[in-house]
């Protein structure tokens, strides 16, 4: 609890020195060594299946990350057209290369940035618009309440990659940061319905009329002392979200649709050799297991957050 | 944080005249309050009595406004406090009165802490509230109100979160909660139902020895006689959402005038001497009626050992008993009538 960077006060006059470190990031309140966090990774630690997912994406996040100093060669470089076009696997490049004499391996390794990039960037914005969303319709009920749920009952409604695929089409070229808002902004429904219902669950508390009785803002009430409370499912509903962006992201980029030339996203890759599947199989086959891989590795994480969260299951 | 100018005593600090709080339900429209007057004066105990249901919680809400629609008070309501009407004040003016000018207390500790933060932070916070200050003076004045309030080691205790906090401890931070702003005025609500008895006589010593140090008023909620006795000044007994009876403590003790407040002094039990007669609790027949359905005249006449035909017709008004006595009890008018109760009326058996 203590920062280890501090010594302790001369004289051994614990109490009477300034606060401790960590106090000031608990007025925050939102210190990850405060409340149920500790208990929770405790929990998480011995769930096998989540950190084995846990390492899984933490690897493959850290060589996207670091694919300029991995990668063999730039993602774009055309090596040569002639003598290396389409080769399957093999020593000097191990997932091959594509039609354009590209190294498979090197493009799956930048892929691998642009895809979770998205992916995470797309969650957040989904959580952040969804727990808007959500609080304000849970915390307001009502009339008010009841037109905001109807309204993302309708957006539930429509199926995900047919929305994606009208607006992608409608939309031209979409850059990357196009994308994120596109994925971002069509998956933020199943978080607002359920921060709706959390903070449903816990605006009827004593300490919430407590706090009102003391005289904080409806505002305050809202964002100081509700959110926190609900902080632990909206971070596993985020972490399950990322999967799933994922796999949107992938399949809009397949379909053409989705990340464009010249950035290589796994779903891409993919695309680069849809054509001719059985022959260039390596085209398909290591993005795919990229992807897969990926989107294990980050629902199991998500389900064993959601299982130390919630001890009862 | 100066000090409220003092206020000459005939001119109260609260006063609540003709207060209504209503809750619509399934069954009807239920009066919790119904025509609730009373003052409470600069450093005084008012204290509150009376049975679940009486309406003396919702009194408390209704001061604050804290009453959840579909619940509302009334129109013609009023609750007079510094010149402001709490009733129908804008909701700005009735934040800037919470948690600084009137302090608030829940009889639950358990649950009027928010279980994510450190109490530090949570007495912090009422500071920040209602004053611009840094971080570290607001945690200053939480860690000082935690001391005042005799919780030791208060700087450590400060970065504890509720749950490793005992139930009284827990009161105690409520209380600093309450009290870091130095109110002119404290609700407490059941401030100490919860918790042992042991315990109970520690926070109501303290709150007494609060009260005078920062010169406040109390209007002290609770079902507890024996509570009543031991901190209040004055008391209102509070039956079917309507005062019943008003006078300082000791002559409530001495001599009650509303027979339901007798029956409540009847209620108490007392230790049996050796030889003494084993001796029944002496109870109140019947229990409180549902505020959808207050009976007419007054309230108390079905479970009353006196009522006539008066009683079941008319209501009766708060009778003067001395100038600082009143009873809401046909009584008053009649006193013969305490001699010889009606053979009719309802009967412990």
């Amino acid at each position: 609890m203590t920062a280890p960077a501090m010594a302790p006060p001369p004289g051994g006059s614990v109490g009477t020195g300034p606060m401790r470190p960590s106090g000031d990031i608990a007025m925050l309140g939102w210190s990850l060594d405060a409340g149920p966090w500790p208990a929770i990774w405790r929990r998480f630690r011995r769930n096998r299946g989540a950190m084995a997912g846990l390492v899984v994406i933490v690897a493959i996040a850290a060589v996207s990350l670091g694919a300029p100093l991995i990668a063999p060669y730039p993602p774009n470089a055309i090596l040569d057209m002639v003598a290396l076009k389409s080769q399957a696997p093999s020593l000097a490049h191990p997932f091959g290369t594509d039609p354009a004499s590209r190294d498979v391996l090197s493009r799956v390794l930048f892929g691998g940035r642009v895809s979770l990039a998205i992916a995470v960037l797309a969650m957040l914005t989904a959580t952040t618009v969804g727990t808007m969303y959500g609080a304000i319709s849970g915390y307001t009920g009502g009339t008010l309440d009841s037109v905001l749920m109807r309204i993302t009952d309708a957006c539930l409604s429509i199926p995900r990659i047919l929305l994606l695929l009208t607006i992608c089409a409608l939309w031209g070229r979409a850059s990357l940061g196009s994308l994120v808002l596109i994925l971002g902004l069509t998956s933020w429904f199943g978080v607002s319905r359920l921060v709706r219902g959390e903070i449903m669950g816990i605006r009827t508390r004593e300490w919430v009329m407590a706090a009102r009785a003391l005289g904080a803002t409806d505002a305050r009430i809202l964002f100081r002392h509700l959110l926190p409370n609900i902080a632990s499912p909206i971070i596993v509903a985020t972490a399950l979200g990322i999967g799933n962006v994922v796999l949107l992201e992938a399949g809009l980029s397949f379909l053409g649709v989705g990340v464009q030339p010249p950035f290589a996203s796994w779903g891409n890759i993919m695309q680069d050799g849809a054509d001719q599947v059985r022959a260039l199989w390596w085209l398909s086959v290591f993005p795919g297991l990229a992807i897969v891989s990926a989107v294990i590795a980050i629902n199991a994480v998500g389900d064993g957050l959601r299982e130390a969260a919630d001890p009862r299951q | 944080m100066t000090a409220p100018q003092p206020v000459p005593a005939p001119n109260p600090l609260l006063s609540i005249r003709d207060l209504r709080t209503v809750f619509p339900t399934g069954a009807g429209v239920a009066r919790a309050v119904d025509g609730l007057t009373l003052g409470v004066e600069p450093g005084e105990t008012l204290g509150i009595v009376g049975e679940s249901g009486s309406g003396k919680s919702v009194t408390a809400l209704s001061i604050l406004r804290l009453i959840r629609p579909p619940g509302r008070i009334e129109a013609g309501s009023s609750i007079t406090f510094g010149g402001t009407d709490l009733a129908t004040c804008d909701a700005e003016s009735l934040r800037a009165i919470r948690g600084r000018r009137i302090g608030m207390v829940f009889q639950e500790p358990m649950t009027a802490l928010n279980p994510v933060f450190t109490v530090g932070s949570q007495i912090a916070e009422v500071v920040r509230v209602h004053e611009r200050t840094t971080r570290q003076a607001a945690w200053g004045r939480a860690v000082a109100m935690l001391e005042a309030v005799r919780i030791p080691a208060s700087a450590e205790r400060a970065h504890q979160y509720p749950h490793e906090l005992s139930g009284g401890t827990r009161q105690r931070v409520m209380l600093a909660m309450a009290l870091v702003m130095h109110p002119a005025l404290l609700i407490a609500d059941e401030p100490t139902t919860a918790l042992d008895v042991t315990v109970q006589a520690q926070i109501l010593a303290l709150l007494a020895e609060l009260q005078q140090s920062l010169g406040m008023a109390v209007l002290l909620i609770t079902h507890d006689l024996a509570i009543i006795a031991a901190v209040a000044s004055r008391v209102v007994v509070m039956y079917g959402g309507q005062a019943v009876e008003e006078a300082p403590v000791t002559e409530l003790f001495a001599a009650a005038h509303h027979p339901y407040t007798e029956g409540l002094l009847r209620a108490v039990p007392r230790p049996r001497l050796p030889n003494s007669p084993a001796a029944r609790l002496a109870e109140i027949p019947g229990s409180v009626p549902p505020a959808t359905a207050w009976p007419a005249g007054c309230r108390f006449h079905d479970r009353c050992a006196f009522a006539w035909d008066r009683c079941r017709h008319e209501m009766p008004p708060l009778y003067a008993i001395s100038a600082t006595h009143a009873s809401r009890c046909h009584l008053a008018a009649e006193p013969a009538r305490r001699t010889a109760p009606a053979p009719t009326a309802g009967t412990p058996s």
